[in-house]
Parts: C-alpha cells; structure tokens; sequence
C-alpha cells in the first residue's frame, strides 16, 4: 500500500509537536523527580491564548508562539514556587508531589473552561470543537505547518543541547540533576535551576499549544487525550533523558497517527477511536521489557550479545 | 414522601457511593502508599460489567429462544426482565448481589492486569498507568456498542423495581449504606491484622518492609485487587440506582480526582477520614448545585467549572497546610508494657522447661 502524503505530513506534524511535549515532562522529571500530570493542561492554556489572539487581535498563529510560551513558561513556574516547592522543602514525597500537580491539573481545567465559556459568550468565538488550519499560510502548496513544526522541533532540541553542555548554566543544571547535594556544596543555587526547568518545561508546552491548533481539532479536554500520548513518549524515551524523550516523541507520533492511519484503511474507520491504545500499548511494553526505555538499553552489549549467539 | 426526605435519602445515596469508592482508595493510597490514579477504570469496569454481563445472562435464561438482542432490543429486553423480576423479590436479591459479587471479581481482575506491567516499578509508573487504562476502558466503552451500547449507553433490569414507586429509593440507599458499611467494617478488621500492619510498613518504608520479609510487589497487587473489586462494586452499585449504565456516566474528574480529595482532605489512612471527606464534599456539591441558579445570570460562564477551581485549591490548601488531613491517622495500638514482658517471660519458661 502506498503511503499517502496527507498522512505522513499529519504524522510528521504531530511527532513534531510531541516531542516538544515530551522533552518539557521529561526535564521537569528529571529535576524535581516528579511526573507532571498538569502538563497537557500548559499548552491547553496556550492553545487559548492563541485562539484569543488571532482572533480578537488578528495576529498569525505563528506570531501567537512568543506569548504562548512566556505565558505556559510562567503557569508552569507558578505550580513550582507556589506548590512544588514548599511540599519539596517540607520533605512530601513524590506521592504528595504527584497529587498537588493532579489538584494543580483541576484548577487549570476550569481556568481553561471558563475561559472558553468567557470567549464564547462575550466575544462569539467558537471555543469547542474548533480548528486555525484557515489562518495557516501556504508554502510550496503546502500548510506552514508542516515546515514549521519540524524545523522548530529540531532547533529546540539543539538549543537545547547547546544549553545544557555549552553553557554555564546548563552545567549547572545537569550538575544539580545528577547531585543535588554536591552541587549545592559547590555552590549552585537548585531552586534557581529547577525552577528554570519548570519555566523551560511549561514554554515547550506553550508552543506546541500554539501550534495544535493549526494542526487538530481542539477541546478543552485536549490536554488528557494529549497526556496519554507524552507519558508514552517520555517513558518510551526512558525518563531520565531528554533526547531520549525528543526520540519518545517521535516513535510514539509516527506510530499513533500512521498506526491509526494505515490500520483504519485496512480494518475500518471504526478503529479511529481507539487511537490511544497505540500509545499505551508501546508504554506498556516499554515498561514490561525495557523499563528504562530506549535510552536505558545498553545497546553496544545486547549487539554483542547477539554476535556472539 | 416529603421534599426534605427525598432530598435527604439522595444524599445519603451519593455519600454512601462515594464513600464506599473514597474508603477502595483509602485501602490503596492510605494503607498502602499505592498511588492509584485510575480509580475511574475500576469504578467504571464495574459499572460496564453489570451493563454487559447480568442482563445477557437473564435473557439466556428468561427469554432463550426470544431473539432479543439485549443491546439492539435494549428497551424490550429489559421491560421484559423487569416483568420477570419485578413480581419476585427472591429473583431481584439474587440478581443484586450475583452482579455484585461478579462487578467486584471483574474489578479485581482489571486491578491486577492493568497495573501489571508496572508493578515492579516505582509508584509513579504505576499510577501513569492506571491513569490511561482508565482513559482507554473509558475510550472502549464510548465507541463499542456491542458492550454496553457505547455513547447511547444501556437500561439494565432495576433489581429495586419490587419495592415499588417511591420506596425504590429508599431500598436504593439502604442497599448503597449496608455495602457501605461492610466494606467499613471489612477495612477495618483488615486495618487491624498483620496484613494492615503490613501494608502500612510497605507504605512508610518499602526498603525496611522487604528487609522484614515481606514480598512488596504481591502486597501491592494483592490491595490494587481489593481496592479495584471495592470500586467496583461501588460502581455497579451506581448502575443499579440509575438502572443504566452509560459510558459518559464516567469520568476521570468525578471518579478518580473526586475520591482523592475526599481521602485526602478526609484524612488518609483512617476510614473515618474517608467518610468525613465523602460527606462534605457530597453535601457541599448538593448545595452548590441547589444555589447554581441562582448566581448563573452573573457571570458569563457555567458555574460547574468554579466548582472544580475550588475542589482543587481545597486540595492543594490541605496538602500545603494540613496534611494529615482533618481526621489524622491514629498510631497503631500495641500492647502494654507488663503485657509483652508477660508473654516474654512465658516463652523463655516454655523455651527452659522444653
């Protein structure tokens, strides 16, 4: 069967914006060591900041990008100073971290719903159920988007890179990840750097919201469908790694929407819905075979394994 | 019966549910530290058995040759039970407690294979885990109308229907408070036995509890087994207060974010905590659903979303100011001093003399 182009560019499209997603949670997981369940909820916020911005003051979604992410970046920030913090130097552990990000997740839920409500009844616009595929420009006969998210993807993930190995900062960061006793003796300030990451994490989330949009069909609810999907890819990319997460994102993308794709061409439209199994389903066998994911699979030593066999 | 009784015998109903559900969690989260953040998939999976399995079953038996589809001829078939039933008290308890019984093994075996995969591992696999069963079970039960007739949802033969016209409710919420208060009375008896004791070293030490012996991974899944057929039940419970069973019934707010903030305001570890939160938090939610109305014109958005803003700024207050919750847990009582040296001085003569 040949593979259709308006299913490879969703494909591409939706792994991009993935694994912005997922780098986000798995940075967030590797300070604070806690699995953010408010995650989809940052760039549901972001997804109607957009929305309010293109349409009450015309701008190009792709100009939306720039608030969405100080705006998820500081949403992201407040969890950590106001919740986060006081727990962590209360000595909560990560149970009590897991439920305050939950109880953090309802909050946003209804800012999100009452924000939508707000726009819908003040201002007209239709906040449920609704796309920005029409404000997207054309290149090549082709969305932006599907130039866009890509190309952003990638810089994130070398700026990233670039910020976690050529800068003092960055150091500083993964040096109070690896111990953050020790690096505390030597005088990096944790709280400065986790914070940091919280800010960063949110700002990903922010603009992959910015950028849904122009790609699905977006709900209030959008962030649980989403947050199957990037607890899949980090856990996939192993948790503990945040190229490992940019990989996640990209194996489970590709996987959910060619899956979903191919398998409702062959068996029936009917299986559409069901499209989350895909994700849980690559989860669960990470989990059950290599729970470390696919960075945590010593990978030299199996090759070896079976050279030898 | 009166407006006030009517009112009352409902909130009774609802705080019996959730109490039954908040006290499953509190046996999970509360004895055990075990962050089950699917509660949904088991109240759901019981629910979805007694829309599926019991009904099927009595057509089997009622109706063999009749050719209605319990789904299909949903309204027929179940009107035709309904008759059956409804003339036999002895046939609706039987019906009652076999779909209880079966919504509580069906909980418990969506318990133990949904958190399989990741039981070994730390407690926040294991509750992401749980957290996407419960989405997908919810996912299944949405879009496969073969089950329990997906988004449309199914009517189920009404186990209460012999009691009749306005007593059905009453039957309805004394059913709901007696499991309610076996699963109290269970909890309990289980707080107070070497597996209670057990469970609470797991949760307060995992490392020192293995040191002693005891095999982590079964406890965890021997109470994600119990905690799920308890939710279960309270799920299938909801389903016969209704007389259906529909997908869109189910949601993760009210079903796993709802218990959390019961056991967790409530106190968690004591099943007196678990019952304080389910009764404010239910009466709470009546009284704002009774004034809704009343403040609706004001402003420009639907009032249940303030609802959610403040159950969960509730939350995070009592984690970040209280949080032993408002019933805190009691220390386990151990015997007297004089006790122990008593039983000691007794084993050493028996160790002497034999």
């Amino acid at each position: 069967m040949a593979l259709s182009l308006p299913l490879i560019r969703d494909a591409i499209i939706f792994a991009s914006l993935l694994t912005m997603l997922s780098t986000g949670l798995t940075l967030t997981y590797m300070t604070t060591k806690v699995p953010n369940f408010a995650h989809g909820d940052f760039a549901t916020m972001s997804i109607y900041l957009n929305l309010a911005l293109v349409h009450l003051l015309g701008l190009s979604p792709y100009l939306g990008v720039v608030p969405s992410f100080f705006f998820s970046g500081l949403i992201a920030l407040v969890l950590y100073i106001a919740v986060l913090r006081p727990l962590l130097n209360r000595g909560a552990n990560y149970v009590i971290l897991m439920i305050a990000t939950i109880a953090y997740d309802m909050i946003l839920i209804s800012i999100i719903n009452i924000i939508a409500d707000y726009l819908n009844r003040v201002y007209k616009i239709l906040t449920r159920l609704f796309q920005l595929k029409g404000f997207d420009l054309e290149f090549i006969e082709q969305p932006m988007i599907f130039i866009v998210a890509p190309v952003m993807s990638i810089l994130i993930i070398s700026l990233l890179y670039f910020f976690l190995n050529k800068t003092k900062f960055g150091i500083a960061m993964r040096a109070a990840i690896e111990n953050p006793s020790l690096a505390e003796v030597i005088g990096i300030n944790i709280n400065l750097t986790y914070a940091f990451s919280w800010f960063i994490s949110g700002g990903l989330a922010g603009i992959a919201g910015a950028l849904l949009p122009l790609y699905m069909t977006c709900n209030p609810d959008i962030g649980v469908r989403l947050l199957i999907s990037v607890f899949a890819a980090s856990i996939v990319g192993g948790l503990t790694n945040i190229y490992g997460a940019f990989l996640g994102g990209l194996v489970i993308g590709l996987a959910e929407t060619l899956g979903t794709g191919y398998l409702s061409i062959m068996i029936g439209p009917w299986i559409v819905p069901y499209r989350p199994v895909i994700p849980l389903g690559l989860m669960l066998l990470t989990l059950l075979f290599a729970p470390r994911g696919l960075t945590g699979i010593d990978w030299r030593k199996l090759l070896r394994r079976e050279l030898r066999a | 019966m009166t407006i006030p009784a009517v009112f009352f015998i409902d909130l009774l109903t609802i705080i019996g549910l959730f109490v039954i559900i908040s006290m499953s969690l509190n046996l999970e989260f509360g004895y055990a530290g075990v962050p089950n953040f699917g509660k949904l998939l088991a109240v759901a999976g019981g629910a979805f058995f007694v829309g599926a399995v019991p009904g099927r079953l009595m057509m089997f038996i009622f109706n063999p040759s009749g050719g209605l589809d319990f789904v299909l001829n949903n309204i027929e078939a179940v009107t035709m039970l309904n008759q059956v039933i409804a003339s036999d008290p002895s046939a609706s308890i039987i019906y009652l407690l076999l779909s209880l019984v079966g919504a509580g093994i069906a909980g418990g075996v969506l318990g133990y294979v949904a958190s399989y995969p990741a039981i070994r591992l730390r407690g926040d696999y294991l509750a992401i885990t749980l957290l996407a069963m419960a989405e997908i079970l919810r996912v299944v039960g949405d879009n496969w109308p073969e089950l329990i007739g997906g988004s449309m949802g199914v009517r189920i033969p009404d186990p209460f229907r012999w009691v009749g016209g306005e007593s059905r409710a009453l039957a309805a919420a004394v059913t709901i408070l007696a499991v309610a208060a076996v699963v109290f009375v269970y909890l309990e008896l289980v707080l107070r036995s070497p597996l209670g004791r057990a469970l609470r070293a797991m949760r307060d030490d995992e490392l020192s509890a293995e040191v002693y012996g005891k095999d982590v991974v079964r406890l965890r899944t021997k109470t994600l087994i119990v905690g799920c057929a308890i939710a279960a039940i309270g799920g299938a419970l909801y389903s016969f207060l209704t007389a259906s069973v529909s997908a869109r019934d189910f949601n993760r707010v009210t079903h796993t974010f709802w218990p959390w903030v019961m056991v967790i305001v409530g106190g968690a570890g004591n099943n007196v905590g678990a019952l304080v939160g389910a009764g404010i938090f239910v009466t709470l939610r009546k009284i704002i659903t009774f004034y809704k109305s009343y403040f609706e014109p004001f402003v420009p958005f639907d009032v249940v979303w303030l609802e959610y803003l403040l159950l969960g700024l509730a939350l995070i207050v009592v984690l970040l100011y209280r949080p032993e919750g408002l019933v805190p847990e009691k220390p386990t009582k151990t015997l007297i001093r004089k006790d122990i040296q008593e039983i000691a001085e007794r084993v050493r003569t028996e160790a002497s003399s034999g």
